[in-house]
């Protein structure tokens, strides 16, 4: 094991830093909603295309979250199963060279 | 970056198709060869796409009042390639598309370029540049990871701007719009991205260091350095 935790130091203070500056910004008393890029992204086609984004219609039709609460849920189950991978496989590695010692 | 569903005209949304069908069939033809001849590969998958699935899933504040998300791929382009990595990006914008709205089934061609083949391709260009060279490997990883990910963003917003050219100053100036929404949110993301990454690998070079020898990811006297001890 490489002594030093630099990286650690790093990640938390990039961390902190980037919550900083969102804290900062948004105190500032801005419009800004903090919609989704995708969101915005989707708005300038509109702006760009002439066509209002009511008749922007699926090609293939797509079911739809009915609520943040909805979607917010699957979000977390997204994350909850890479988490679970990961805390397993590390846990196996862990594991496997406390066996070797 | 995702770009959602009905947003792109029909005849884009099959072209970038027809780009993304060939890098899955490629991804998966390497990925069975690399699993059929080290199956200890698989827990790395697991960590490397694991990271993918969480940090999509992010989406955070940035300082331009909007939300986006990062895109983890880095990790997976270092240790399998970009390949590989465009399986497991096809994997999450599907559960995305069909579960969250979040882009949708003919956009997700375009959506699997710019994250799973464009993003990750670039971070392994930047990997393959620095790997034999004296850069340290927390550096490279931190280079190849934020550049995966902007990228991933630049490219989204060069998906739309060949659909939409401005009326005035055509492809360009509409490119340079979309990156004024995409790209600029993105490059904090990026960078605590590609420490946060740097850090995960820390990890994985001091648990399985043998791993990423016998996958050749890095010299093994590099992974010393980084301290992994090989037996």
């Amino acid at each position: 094991m490489k002594k030093g935790y630099t990286l650690e130091i790093l990640a938390v203070v990039a961390v902190v830093a980037f919550c900083g500056i969102f804290l900062y910004t948004s105190t500032l008393g801005g419009n800004a909603e903090f919609s989704g890029s995708d969101t915005v992204g989707s708005e300038r086609v509109s702006e760009l295309s002439g066509i209002p984004l009511e008749e922007f219609h699926p090609l293939i039709p797509q079911w739809e979250p009915p609520s943040g609460e909805v979607e917010s849920g699957l979000f977390a189950l997204q994350a909850a199963i890479g988490g679970i991978v990961v805390g397993w496989v590390f846990g196996y590695w862990k594991g496997q060279a406390a066996g070797n010692r | 970056m995702h770009i959602m569903e009905g947003f792109l005209p029909l005849e884009w949304a099959a072209f970038w198709w027809a780009v993304a069908i060939p890098c899955l069939v490629f991804g998966i033809y390497q990925l069975r060869r690399t699993l059929s001849a080290d199956r200890e590969a698989l827990p790395l998958l697991g960590v490397t796409g694991g990271f993918i699935f969480i940090l999509s899933s992010l989406k955070l504040p940035s300082v331009t009042g909007s939300c986006s998300h990062p895109t983890g791929t880095g990790l997976s382009a270092v240790c399998f390639g970009p390949f590989v990595t465009s399986v497991v990006c096809a994997i999450v914008l599907l559960f995305q598309s069909l579960f969250l709205a979040h882009g949708g089934l003919s956009t997700l061609g375009a959506n699997i370029v710019s994250m799973g083949v464009v993003g990750p391709f670039a971070g392994w260009v930047v990997y393959r540049a620095l790997r034999d060279t004296r850069v340290s490997l927390p550096l490279t990883i931190f280079l190849s990871c934020a550049i995966a990910d902007l990228l991933t963003y630049v490219v989204t917003s060069l998906e739309l701007a060949l659909a939409y050219p401005a009326g005035v100053g055509g492809v360009v100036s509409s490119f340079v719009l979309f990156l004024g929404i995409f790209a600029i949110t993105q490059v904090p993301l990026a960078i605590v991205e590609g420490i946060v990454l740097a850090l995960v690998f820390k990890y994985i070079v001091s648990l399985k260091p043998e791993i990423l020898v016998r996958l050749r990811v890095f010299p093994e006297e590099k992974i010393r350095a980084a301290g992994g001890g090989v037996q």
